[in-house]
């Protein structure tokens, strides 16, 4: 090494009453770098970056930046010192300009009055700097998730932070905008900036690391330059499996009767959808962000119904005007924000999987009574493999891929036919991501329809039978298992209308 | 309020909305009932004066409820200021000064408390300031017998007293308001309160102080409180123990804050939707006694516009969203 590291963190540790978060764990980065930290879940990656920003403190080891030892009690030290952090979780003002919002809590101000004037043209060049075309004055609220994400980076930039940390800065990014974000981390390395990239999306951190270092279980595999890291060899670091027994693979049969059956559905975010779910069938909906396919999802569950157009559930239309229609007919909706859609969080682990089965049941129905009785759901979640120390623990302690089974052991206690998967392993660390495919392809395999509405194309390709892909709110084609990433970003950039392989009746 | 600003601002145009709906009720009305006098200078006067206490109080609200936080506290402390006024000065105007000094100190030792409790403490900001009151009014009954007396005849000027035909208590509510409106819009402190509302943990990121800023919302609110205790002390001659909550002052301060369009959770409104829903407040008062509306059917109906009110707030946040 002949550059003086920017950052140079040694002996890290930190335990949490049961959990040992951080082990010994040496890190560095040079100027100029993108250092990438792998890891699943819980290996650590968030607890030695929270160091890093000042929100927790280590019980050993010492950061130095510059050469210079540092302790930071809290974040302002940390952002003072030229460390800025881009969260996992926004943390920005929704009712705020985007001005107000890149200035929080270090606003141009004399004598503690605001200079509103100065703080708008700041954000304007920033924001050019970025290259985002924002309105400074527009409120956060009226943003995409993508642009919000390059506010928060703005935000970043305001310090003239000589270290960046990104805690996956693309898990709610699409493919286009994912883009985007990687050339402008590009064009902040060449600026000298030393960036800290944390990301599940290997393509990425391939694509974009310098370096790129493994932790797993709290402490440090390796740190190794990206030429010397495949991807097999990160995975393998991971969790210790190889790549290729990832996706399960796929079902033996072809797919058999017809499930459900929409047909020009139609509301404000779409037009004219039409396509079918066959038993036994792993559905995949692609798109860009405002493709559609989220409102797709929202349709299919009766959430924002469609206001035109035709749903058959096996060959019988039927209604689809609230989640309570849609849970009677059988379809069941795992959403990709689990906190806010999908769980209780200060309920129990069985509490959470009861919850559809206990809301369509009559009110005077007793409690333990048959299916809902703790044991008979507490085989189920054993069944799944949730891991909990037990059934009864708030399922907010749990991880993601814990939590994801216990929503579909949920529906599984339904009874329902169909599922709609929503960012189905967002968040999720990758042994759980194998776990989760396992489980949806087992539910297929039962004679049984799914669709999975993901952003993660390979996640896509590996998974689904076949892939519908959207396009401003329409179904601009359908791709076979086996296509490529290439054949359905054709289709979601609206480049091949015309080539419609199948779409159904 | 100002002029000066370009981009769209959603406070404002709910402000405007509803001052307007309240001025037409209250002309409606009193041309209806012929009534025009009430709409003669004197009369519009009048109605205004009606604002000044809740308004003052609301401000205070405004602020720890912008800042995610509450107070249930303000009507103990209203009555507590007006009977400490009038205790301590007895008449005498020589003891105006301090008793205004010292009320306005039990007013930042209360804030203190309130926002220590709630910032520092992590206590729900309804259940503290809701114990706070309590302990407050509870000493006030148990003391009021030793606290009589009564405000000095100079300190009256504060409410009844005037210049050009303004009253110096309406001067009072608009130089507050302007002043409170600047401090949101234009500081820093305005700034960290939004901030600190609008979402606690990126604002502790971003190294903001958080516990600071809501201690002193808490202060501020404290102190807004106590300007109108000692309006009602000076309106009145001097203060009972149950001035505060015979007005209800904690909950409809809240109301008329959340009618003004600042969300319960924080972080979005400001002061001029909230002077706003004071006006709704004062013309349908206005506007029910002049149609001699019985008491107890006032109460529904404004529960009702309450109600309805925050409804239509409710349809336009999600028309927004959509």
């Amino acid at each position: 090494m002949t550059a003086v590291p920017s950052l140079s963190m040694t002996g890290i540790s930190k335990a949490f009453p049961g959990v040992r978060a951080l082990d010994g764990v040496d890190f560095e980065c040079l100027p100029g770098e993108v250092h990438a930290i792998c890891g699943e879940n819980g290996a650590g990656k968030s607890t030695l970056m929270k160091i890093l920003g000042g929100s927790y403190r280590p019980d050993a080891g010492t950061i130095h930046l510059a050469g210079k030892t540092v302790q930071f009690t809290h974040p302002r030290q940390a952002a003072e010192a030229g460390i800025a952090t881009i969260h996992q979780e926004l943390s920005l003002l929704p009712h705020r300009t985007v001005a107000d919002n890149i200035f929080m809590g270090r606003e141009i101000a004399r004598h503690g009055i605001l200079d509103k004037a100065a703080m708008r043209e700041r954000a304007a060049a920033l924001l050019d700097r970025i290259g985002a075309q924002i309105d400074p004055q527009a409120l956060v609220s009226s943003l995409s998730i993508a642009l919000q994400q390059l506010v928060e980076i703005a935000k970043a930039l305001l310090l003239d932070a000589r270290i960046l940390v990104m805690d996956e800065p693309t898990a709610a990014l699409d493919e286009r905008d994912s883009r985007t974000l990687l050339n402008l981390v590009d064009g902040l390395r060449g600026e000298g900036v030393s960036i800290v990239y944390i990301s599940h999306r290997m393509p990425e951190v391939t694509a974009i690391a310098d370096r790129i270092t493994i932790l797993k279980d709290g402490q440090k595999i390796w740190t190794r330059p990206r030429d010397a890291a495949p991807i097999s060899e990160i995975v393998r670091a991971m969790v210790g499996r190889d790549l290729k027994d990832f996706y399960p693979s796929p079902p033996a049969s072809a797919p058999g009767e017809v499930l459900v059956a929409i047909t020009g559905g139609t509301n404000s975010g779409l037009q004219d959808i039409t396509f079918d779910v066959r038993a036994g069938e792993i559905v995949g909906v692609a798109g860009l962000e405002d493709s559609g396919k989220g409102a797709l999802a929202q349709a299919l569950v009766g959430d924002v119904p469609f206001t035109g157009g035709t749903v058959a559930l096996r060959g019988r239309s039927i209604d689809l005007r609230t989640p309570r229609q849609a849970t009677a007919a059988g379809i069941g909706y795992l959403p990709g924000d689990r906190k806010r859609e999908g769980l209780a969080l200060r309920q129990s682990v069985r509490d959470n999987a009861l919850l559809t089965l206990r809301s369509m049941t009559g009110i005077f129905t007793r409690p333990q009574r048959g299916a809902l009785a703790s044991a008979v759901i507490d085989e189920r979640l054993r069944a799944m493999d949730v891991r909990a120390a037990n059934f009864g623990q708030e399922i907010g302690t749990l991880s993601g891929g814990n939590q994801q089974k216990a929503i579909i052991v949920r529906w599984l206690a339904q009874a329902s036919d169909i599922l709609v998967f929503v960012e189905p392993t967002r968040g999720i660390d990758i042994a759980a991501k194998a776990a989760i495919y396992d489980t949806m392809r087992r539910f297929a395999d039962a004679g049984r329809g799914i669709v999975v509405i993901s952003s993660d194309m390979p996640e896509l390709i590996g998974i689904a039978d076949r892939v519908l892909v959207m396009h401003q709110g329409r179904l601009s084609g359908a791709v076979p298992r086996g296509a490529s990433e290439e054949d359905i970003m054709h289709l979601a950039l609206g480049l091949a209308e015309a080539r419609h392989e199948e779409s159904g009746a | 309020m100002t002029t000066d600003v370009v981009k769209p601002k959603p406070g404002l145009s709910v402000a405007v909305l509803l001052a307007g709906l309240s001025i037409g009720f209250f002309v409606v009305v009193a041309l209806a009932t012929g009534e025009t006098a009430q709409l003669s200078g004197q009369g519009v006067t009048g109605l205004l004066q009606r604002m000044v206490a809740l308004g003052l109080v609301a401000i205070g609200q405004t602020f720890v409820i912008l800042v995610g936080s509450i107070d249930l506290s303000v009507a103990a402390l209203i009555s507590a200021v007006a009977v400490l006024a009038s205790h301590i000065m007895q008449g005498d105007a020589a003891m105006m000064l301090p008793a205004v000094l010292l009320c306005l100190g039990l007013c930042i030792a209360v804030g203190f408390v309130n926002g220590a409790l709630v910032a520092y403490g992590g206590i729900n900001p309804l259940i503290a300031t809701l114990g706070t009151g309590l302990v407050i009014q509870g000493v006030l009954a148990a003391s009021f017998g030793a606290l009589q007396g009564s405000v000095a005849r100079e300190f009256q000027v504060v409410a009844y007293g005037g210049v050009l035909g303004v009253p110096y208590s309406l001067l009072l509510l608009a130089s507050l308001s302007i002043a409170a409106g600047l401090v949101l819009d234009r500081t820093l402190f305005g700034a960290r309160i939004y901030a600190v509302g609008g979402n606690p943990d990126g604002a502790r990121l971003a190294g903001i102080r958080t516990e600071r800023v809501i201690l002193f919302a808490h202060m501020v609110a404290s102190l807004f409180a106590g300007a109108a205790g000692l309006y009602l002390a000076a309106r009145l001659q001097s203060g009972t123990p149950w001035i505060g909550r015979d007005g209800i002052y904690d909950l409809e301060s809240i109301a008329v804050t959340v009618i003004g369009g600042t969300i319960l959770a924080g972080g979005k409104g400001g002061v001029a939707g909230t002077l706003a829903g004071v006006l709704l407040f004062a013309s349908l008062d206005a506007g029910f006694n002049m149609l001699g509306i019985d008491a107890f059917l006032k109460q529904v109906l404004r529960g009702a516009i309450v109600i309805a009110a925050v409804a239509v707030h409710a349809v336009r946040a999600r028309g927004h969203v959509a």
